[in-house]
């Protein structure tokens, strides 16, 4: 069962067009991602998914139904925003308990969940005596308290420091594979992507460049991707780049990840060490397919704006 | 799940927020302040030999100086109490995204906003009827209970401009997403009408016409009640009693009219 539909979905404020003709599919329990740079349209997209946002064209469905003002959705989703903001002169588990309240289940999960996040011991802290970390991992605590179907979170990790966001990852991966809780989380770190994601939209200028299961778009986009690793990748990579068959190369400090021509994977290893060899440059591995998230979603968007 | 929960939750939680210490406690110091000090039980109204133009009773004349005595300065602070509510209220809360979460809550749109509203105008009108209303009681229980139609009527006609102007910044607020400007035109709006009512007291007398001080009844029906109990231009405006009802409840179908407006922006067109 698809839990949310997007058709043509199309928002712009003025002259801007945020999201255009915007397809999406979101199947149960499933955690996909959405990924892209900042001004993508991913906040945009999450909004209208919300009900947050009126679409100007096309239409979104989640479970079955318009999200614009419908109380029923808002009981199977949990939601988690990029700056969460709550009644700030309150003490974290009061409100909580109140959330419970709201949505008809026990109070006593409202520790269980301020539990889940690591937060317990700032259960009688006020709200706005968070940190911003803290705050993230209350929001996510006050997304958790109805025990959701499905989870939408718009950046929730940007605000945290790599252990909490670390941890706040283990607990998406945690929620799915105990609670079967599906995930639609958008990022632009998408090395945390990779982590818990078994399918990712790439979202750029308002479109979906690409959408499937990671293993599908590795297979798609990835392919012919060989990974280099060096001492001197930058050095390195000015000789590779001399070459005629290679298509695109991207270095990082521990090596260089180049793209062939088809049927060219063989000539670039017999080509490398020779290289190396002049440069004076120590090879400490060469690797076939290995491609990053991060070089996965630069594929896939060259490959687009290739056709 | 019934769906009084979630409201009640949510009012609850306004309420909380919009009069923290020490707003609450504050407030009713100056609401009570306010009620027993300026209080006066003597005839306030100055005819200018037109009195024989009034057509209300002595003891309506008396219960409506007594209101009026004690109504000018808690009218003031309940005033304040509303446009913080609103436009620091209401306002931060759509800046800041605290709607947004209130919107992830089993509620609807307009339940939220009318949870919203009664903490910041509901629970402020309360508070400040409660403690006028009390003191009168207290300080004139001979007024209060025999003339008790003049007392609500009062108080109607004063609050209807107050509550125009609310509904204004309510749909100013909703507009912005911010409340400060909304605060501003408040402001504005509400020191304007007591320009713009001499203005046209002036316009009257000279064109001994009473149809700029009718125009001006219709949003602020106070100017149409004083002249019913004994206004200074009786010799070519003496409101009768039916007028006076009359202008009241168009003032509130005016009031009406705006807070719906909120609703259906609020409800149907309102995207954070």
């Amino acid at each position: 069962m698809s839990l949310i539909v997007a058709e043509d979905l199309a928002k712009s404020y003025g002259r801007v067009v945020a999201v255009d003709s915007l397809n999406l599919k979101l199947d149960e329990g499933s955690v996909t991602g959405l990924m892209g740079p900042n001004g993508a349209g991913k906040t945009t997209t999450i909004k209208m998914i919300l009900g947050l946002l009126k679409p100007d064209k096309g239409w979104v469905k989640v479970f079955g139904q318009d999200p614009w003002d419908n109380t029923a959705i808002r009981s199977m989703i949990g939601v988690v925003y990029e700056k969460a903001f709550f009644p700030s002169h309150q003490k974290t588990l009061d409100y909580l308990q109140r959330v419970c309240r709201i949505f008809g289940v026990s109070e006593s999960r409202a520790m269980e969940v301020l539990e889940l996040v690591n937060l317990q011991e700032a259960s009688d802290r006020d709200i706005r005596a968070l940190s911003a970390g803290m705050l993230q991992k209350f929001a996510i605590a006050h997304a958790l308290v109805h025990s959701p179907k499905l989870i939408v979170a718009d950046e929730m990790t940007a605000n945290l420091d790599p252990q909490a966001r670390s941890e706040l990852l283990d607990v998406v991966l945690k929620l799915h594979r105990d609670e079967k809780v599906a995930f639609l989380l958008s990022s632009h770190i998408l090395p945390e992507l990779s982590r818990v994601c078994d399918s990712v939209a790439i979202i750029n200028r308002g479109k979906v460049w690409a959408f499937g299961k990671l293993s599908e778009l590795y297979e798609k986009y990835a392919v012919g991707i060989i990974r280099v690793t060096t001492d001197n990748p930058y050095a390195l990579e000015a000789e590779i780049r001399k070459l005629n068959y290679v298509k695109e190369l991207e270095s990082d400090i521990r090596g260089i990840s180049v793209r062939v021509a088809e049927g060219k994977e063989d000539k670039l290893y017999e080509d490398i060490p020779k290289l190396a060899k002049k440069i004076k440059a120590k090879i400490l591995g060469i690797e076939t397919g290995s491609a990053s998230m991060q070089e996965l979603y630069r594929l896939a968007i060259s490959a687009k704006e290739r056709k | 799940m019934g769906k009084g929960k979630p409201f009640l939750e949510v009012l609850s939680s306004a309420i909380h927020e919009d009069y923290r210490f020490p707003f609450l406690e504050v407030f009713a110091f100056l609401y009570g302040l306010g009620t027993f000090v300026f209080a006066s039980f003597g005839v306030t109204i100055t005819a200018t030999g037109a009195t024989n133009q009034v057509t209300a009773t002595a003891n309506e004349v008396v219960a409506y100086g007594a209101v009026s005595s004690i109504l000018s300065l808690p009218l003031s602070i309940f005033i304040i109490l509303v446009f913080k509510n609103i436009a620091y209220g209401l306002g931060s809360d759509l800046e800041k995204g605290i709607i947004q979460t209130y919107f992830s809550y089993p509620l609807r749109r307009r339940g939220i906003l009318t949870a919203k509203l009664l903490s910041a105008l509901g629970v402020a009108l309360l508070l400040f009827l409660g403690i006028q209303i009390s003191g009168l009681y207290i300080l004139a229980p001979d007024i209060i209970l025999p003339q008790l139609g003049t007392v609500l009527l009062t108080y109607a006609a004063s609050l209807s401009y107050p509550l125009l102007i609310a509904g204004i910044m309510l749909l100013l607020t909703l507009k912005l997403r911010r409340g400060g400007i909304s605060l501003v035109v408040g402001l504005v709006l509400y020191f304007a009408m007591s320009i713009v009512s001499g203005i046209a007291t002036i316009f009257a007398i000279v064109t001994e016409t009473p149809l700029s001080l009718q125009i001006i009844s219709a949003i602020s029906p106070s100017i149409v009640l004083t002249q019913y109990y004994g206004g200074t231009l009786g010799n070519f405006w003496a409101p009768a009693f039916s007028e006076v009802l009359l202008y009241t409840g168009v003032s509130y179908v005016i009031v009406a009219f705006v807070f719906v407006l909120g609703y259906t922006y609020f409800s149907r067109r309102l995207n954070l």
